[in-house]
């Protein structure tokens, strides 16, 4: 009986120190994946495309997305096409009507 | 179909002799063509169709091959295989159902070197597509650039 207690009493201890050494590996883990560079709390709000097409892709399904990058695409090309036929700053410049534009 | 591009200006004899190196290959929506970084050893006229020139982009963490241009009917794709270093540096999808006609690199190069007048025409015809396409890119980036100075500092104004 007494042998039991004493195997029942290592198990528990060994599960225990188990937890608490998982728990730490887990929590080292967590705070290396959330350190952050701090010089890109000074950096200004949609300093690349990447910032807003992040912020749309969290709101738009893909496929939609996706849609309106090849009709972004079909519109910038025409409108560089346009300046390549007929090469001014107005033409170089001319609006389109992509969403992803304006 | 109308004169493909790379092949304008060319005396009918030569033109006809070119165009019968081609094999005509029926496509469905949907064939890839080629692929980024695949070894280019052939190039394509599309005779009937449209062909999306793509290159891949990471969109909420999946690989989505993004269209880059279109082409349509008379004009050529992959003339990576005349340029080296013989590299496919776009993948290419058809759009639609159609046909293209493949031409090898090899039975090109060996026409022309019987029919140099040819060469030097098809030279100038590659000359104008990679000329004309390194413009329209130059504006669309610029164009891009400008978008990403106006979302710093307000929309321009352009003088005229």
């Amino acid at each position: 009986m007494e042998m039991l207690l004493t195997l029942v009493a290592l198990s528990c201890l060994v599960t225990i120190v188990s937890a608490v050494l998982f728990a730490a590996a887990t929590r080292d883990v967590r705070s290396q994946v959330t350190v952050t560079d701090e010089r890109l709390g000074d950096l200004p709000p949609h300093v690349f495309a990447g910032d807003r097409a992040q912020g749309a892709a969290q709101g738009v399904p893909i496929e939609v997305l996706l849609l309106q990058i090849e009709r972004h695409v079909r519109l910038e090309q025409a409108a560089a096409e346009s300046f390549h036929r007929a090469p001014t700053v107005q033409a170089l410049h001319a609006p389109t009507t992509s969403p992803l534009r304006h | 179909m109308t004169t493909p591009n790379l092949f304008r200006g060319l005396w009918p004899d030569a033109a006809s002799g070119v165009m019968a190196l081609g094999a005509p290959r029926a496509v469905t929506s949907g064939t890839e063509l080629f692929h980024l970084g695949q070894r280019a050893d052939h190039f394509f006229v599309i005779t009937r169709g449209r062909v999306a020139l793509t290159l891949p982009m990471q969109i909420a963490g999946r690989e989505e091959g993004v269209l880059i241009e279109e082409r349509l009917e008379g004009e050529t794709i992959g003339w990576s295989a005349l340029i080296p270093p013989h590299k496919f540096t776009l993948t290419a999808v058809a759009q639609v159902d159609g046909e293209v006609l493949v031409f090898g690199r090899d039975d090109l190069l060996q026409f022309l070197s019987q029919h140099p007048t040819a060469g030097y025409t098809i030279a100038r015809n590659i000359a104008e597509i990679v000329g004309e396409r390194l413009q329209v890119f130059q504006a669309m980036w610029l164009r891009q650039m400008q978008h990403l100075v106006e979302l710093q500092t307000g929309p321009a104004r352009v003088q005229s």
